[in-house]
């Protein structure tokens, strides 16, 4: 059952229809009429939050609630009396405040999932820009990992190439977890070397990471100035984990209160009140210099114009966050380099939780001949207890684990724990088995 | 009014046709301050404080001395406190404006209660009021300054007396610095408790009633340690000539950073031992007493050691005893461990505003003696008995300053302070630079005072003389340079500058802002 069917609704229920019978709740008729149509969805007329028109939905029969309006009020409210009239479904709320997900993470919300538009677009941002020399980034595990695809170029620091990977000068927290060659992926033992012309996938704490790029790339330095235009929730959660990451942040808020809150909440960033769109300020503040920028106000039009504006500047990549589906097109038309749709992002994200529980995220490497998986290991699993050294390898390697929140690059010696969740790098036609011997 | 249908047209009546009786309207408020209110709330703490006077009456008793100077002081102080009590008993209750009346006349009253005894006994070098209200002012302003030209010929009962008025002041600002003036806006405290609510004196009385129960308790314990060590000194035979009288007394003048001595050298003769161990005293006593009481009692020591404000005050003790250790050794006034000890005692005793003396300042050369005329400007921790403008409010400008400095290159940037990782909102923020505004003013003030008064009846200053005397009454200090050195009086000034010190002493203990709202209009009417 899905409570909303708004974009974020709507994209859940195209992904989800073939596989579950699914039944929309919606009190607006007209964002119901379409997904009845094509989706042979069940749609109910009926507020989400009102226990009465759950139980006439039969939400005691249902096995998954989602709960993806934009009101986190209504999300919540509908969850709280999903648990109670189906104590054994699986329940997942969307919602914009951070503070919420931080409560389910500690396990104070009852709820199964719960999954923010703004961090997942700020996640989505950091995996842009997170790290220079890089072909692909993925940050796991609320930014304390971050996986990196590299290529190995032949000017690549000293004490790299040539030599066993076990005696290597790699940098702390971090390990190799695929050398991939031509067509073929090496999961490195100690014995094994890279060259250049390799591609490598990289595992490793943001420092690391950022340490790596300075190995790989030397030169091309760090990111070290990105501008975020608007800083309202999404602007202010891109400027905080890019902040968290390291990374110098401007932000340029028009409102002088908002702009006083959000300087306050992040004393690493620096926070401008301007509109972005007068030539003189951006010339002022050299914000043409600027590696990258990101456009994250309400409106897209002003995104549009501003990401424009700062192209003429000089600023040589763009981002801008899309919340009408069409101005993707128009974004990419103007010759901005990324766009980023929260409820898109949003939705992708509840669709892979609604089809694997276990799985926290999924990253694709090289297309999707490579995954990177976020398991939580069973207790039945063969692995637990195992030192990582003892670990029959099968087509995948663990590069890092969560316990209790926190990461932790094993070593060889660490023992595996019943609850960790584990980061694990291997190839997609292995996927279904590492998920069964977890 | 009955008249008011017969007359239609009489200007300010009401229309033709509209009946009913006519608006009497209260008369204007002329007076929104309770007086009546807060001269009672004055009367009952003068009423507590008579009570001081049974220590200098069991010492007098003790020495053969005369005690009835006290006694009769005593009982006009309890009798002025009842009455102003019962004068102000139907005046309803004491609110936030009444605060700073209170506030500011509580120290004149306790002043004027404290020269009684002075002028009482017949001692021929305070048998003035104006000297024996200076006298009193700087004891309970812990300032230390006095008009003795021969502190040993008073009477030991006196001496003592004198001691206790700085003990007790330095009790009444530890409530005044961290309970009242943060309610009343006044004070750096303020920034380290703002998520304390509104001043409404009624509820918070409790709040106060057990802040300054557990500080007192410090307070009290500090005192009993300093004046236990040293007389142990004394007993062991480390220190020759403290016996329990001056460890007492040197207790009494330490943790309210007060600077009397019962000695007329300060603290010259006494063992290095004794010296280092005094500045020890010193520093706690110019640091913030919560972050004390935290670290000391609650065994807490973090935030203590995470406060900027102690960080700066630290620095600011090390670099200016290492400049004066320097100038001193360099100088040839004073070689090895004895130029350390000078060096570090006077910056300590100079920036927390205690005023002792372990050498006579006052002779040194003038890179030192503008050294100390600085650190008296500095001043010691908010929240803390020390004087002066308070090490966090020039914390604060420095860092107004650099935001300014960043802001006319980039004028857009939005930039809150923040101290201790905590915004700081702007009205705090210009608070403490207003207030270093009017400091600097009223110094400025007060130095053209005392300047041109001594031009005209003397005693000869030098421009650094009216300056740093200025400075040291102003910020509590106590001695300053040329005749007032620590060695010697401020009885050579003329009545003018003497009275114009008082109210020196005066504004800068009670931070200034309390005592001069009082003179504004606003303050009194609407």
């Amino acid at each position: 059952m899905i409570v909303g069917a708004g974009q974020v609704g709507s994209t859940v229920v195209e992904a989800l229809h073939k596989e579950h019978d699914v039944t929309v709740i919606d009190i607006e008729p007209l964002r119901l009429q379409p997904l009845a149509y094509r989706y042979d969805a069940r749609t109910i007329e009926a507020n989400g939050a009102s226990r009465r028109a759950l139980q006439d939905a039969g939400v005691a029969d249902m096995d998954l609630f989602i709960a993806c309006t934009s009101r986190d009020e209504v999300n919540l409210v509908a969850c709280s009396f999903a648990r109670v009239e189906a104590p054994r479904a699986t329940t997942v709320i969307r919602t914009s405040n951070v503070e919420y997900i931080e409560l389910w993470r500690e396990g104070r919300l009852d709820v199964d999932f719960a999954v923010s538009s703004e961090l997942e677009t700020a996640y989505a941002v950091a995996r842009t820009i997170g790290v220079p020399a890089a072909r692909q980034t993925d940050v796991f595990a609320d930014g304390q990992v971050q996986i990196v695809e590299f290529d190995v170029l032949a000017s690549a620091g000293g004490g790299l190439l040539g030599v066993p990977l076990r005696e290597a000068s790699i940098p702390d927290d971090s390990r190799v977890l695929g050398i991939i060659r031509g067509d073929s992926v090496t999961l490195p033992r100690g014995g094994d070397t890279m060259a250049a012309g390799d591609r490598i996938v990289v595992i490793g704490s943001p420092d690391a990471a950022r340490a790596w790029s300075a190995l790989l790339a030397p030169g091309e330095g760090n990111v070290e100035d990105v501008v975020v235009y608007g800083g309202g929730r999404v602007g202010a959660a891109i400027a905080r984990s890019l902040c968290k990451q390291g990374i110098g942040v401007r932000l340029i808020e028009p409102q002088r209160e908002r702009a006083r809150q959000v300087a306050e909440e992040l004393p690493a960033c620096r926070v401008y009140n301007a509109t972005g769109v007068d030539p003189d300020f951006l010339d002022r503040e050299r914000i043409g210099q600027a590696q990258a920028a990101v456009f994250a106000m309400r409106e897209d039009a002003k995104n549009h114009y501003a990401a424009t504006l700062a192209r003429i500047h000089g600023v040589r990549f763009t981002i801008a966050i899309v919340h009408d589906t069409i101005s993707t097109k128009v974004y990419e038309h103007s010759g901005i380099d990324v766009t980023i749709n929260p409820r898109a992002v949003t939705a992708e994200e509840i669709v892979r939780f609604a089809h694997d529980p276990r799985t926290q995220q999924v990253a694709m490497l090289e297309g999707d001949r490579y995954e990177v998986l976020d398991i939580t290991t069973r207790p039945t699993s063969e692995y637990v207890g195992l030192e990582f050294r003892d670990m029959p390898i099968r087509g995948a390697m663990i590069g890092a684990l969560v316990r209790e929140g926190r990461a932790i690059f094993p070593r060889s010696d660490d023992v595996l724990q019943a609850g960790d969740r584990v980061i694990v790098f291997t190839e997609t036609s292995k996927v279904s088995t590492v998920e069964k011997v977890l | 009014m009955s008249d008011s249908g017969s007359r239609p047209t009489r200007p300010g009546s009401p229309r033709p046709g509209t009946r009913g009786r006519v608006a009497r309207l209260p008369s204007p408020v002329r007076l929104s301050v309770n007086v009546r209110a807060a001269a009672a709330l004055c009367g009952t703490l003068l009423k507590y404080l008579s009570l001081s006077a049974l220590l200098p009456i069991g010492i007098a008793v003790g020495y053969g001395e005369p005690f009835w100077p006290f006694l009769v002081a005593g009982f006009v102080a309890a009798g002025t406190g009842y009455g102003l009590e019962r004068l102000g008993s139907s005046g309803g209750s004491v609110g936030f404006r009444e605060g700073y009346l209170v506030v500011a006349l509580t120290w004149v009253l306790a002043a004027a209660y404290g020269a009684l005894p002075f002028l009482l006994s017949g001692e021929p070098q305070l048998d003035r009021p104006v000297d024996a209200i200076f006298e009193s002012m700087s004891g309970f302003s812990t300032t230390g300054a006095s008009v003795l030209a021969d502190v040993e010929a008073l009477d030991q009962s006196l001496l003592m007396w004198r001691q206790f008025t700085q003990w007790l002041g330095g009790m009444g600002i530890i409530v005044l610095a961290l309970a009242v003036l943060p309610r009343l806006r006044v004070g750096g405290r303020q920034l380290l408790e703002s998520e304390m609510p509104g001043p409404e004196i009624d509820q918070l009385a409790d709040r106060i009633r057990s802040l300054a129960r557990r500080l007192w308790l410090l307070y009290v314990a500090l005192t009993a340690a300093q004046a236990a060590i040293l007389t142990v000194y004394g007993v062991v035979g480390l220190d020759e000539r403290m016996g329990w009288f001056e460890s007492v007394s040197a207790a009494f003048a330490t943790l309210p950073t007060g600077g009397f001595m019962p000695e007329a050298r300060s603290f010259e003769e006494f063992a290095p031992i004794s010296q280092w161990t005094t500045i020890a005293f010193m520093a706690l006593a110019g640091a913030n007493f919560a972050l004390t009481y935290r670290a000391l009692v609650r065994r807490q020591p973090g935030p203590a050691l995470r406060d900027e404000e102690l960080r700066v005050y630290a620095a600011v003790i090390v670099g200016a005893s290492l400049l004066l250790t320097a100038v001193l050794w360099g100088e040839g006034l004073a070689e090895g461990e004895a130029a350390v000890r000078h060096g570090v005692f006077q910056v300590v005793a100079i920036v927390t505003g205690t005023g002792f003396a372990s050498i006579d300042f006052a002779l040194w050369p003038a890179l030192a003696a503008m050294t100390l005329v600085m650190l008296m400007l500095i001043g010691g921790s908010a929240g803390s008995t020390g004087g002066s403008i308070k090490v966090v409010r020039h914390l604060l400008l420095g860092k107004s300053l650099r935001r300014e400095l960043r802001q006319t290159v980039h004028p857009e940037e939005v930039m809150p302070i923040r101290l201790n990782g905590r915004v700081v909102d702007e009205r705090t923020l210009r608070a403490a630079t207003a207030f270093i505004l009017l400091y600097v003013g009223l110094f400025v003030v007060g130095a053209a005072i005392i300047g041109i008064d001594a031009a005209i009846q003397g005693p000869e200053l030098s421009v650094l003389d009216a300056v740093a005397a200025t400075a040291a009454t102003l910020g509590n200090v106590g001695p300053s340079f040329g005749v007032s050195g620590p060695m010697g009086s401020y009885a050579a000034y003329s009545d003018v500058s003497t009275t114009t010190m008082i109210v020196l002493m005066w504004l800068g203990r009670l931070e200034l802002i309390p005592v001069i709202v009082l003179f504004t209009r606003h303050y009194w009417r609407d």
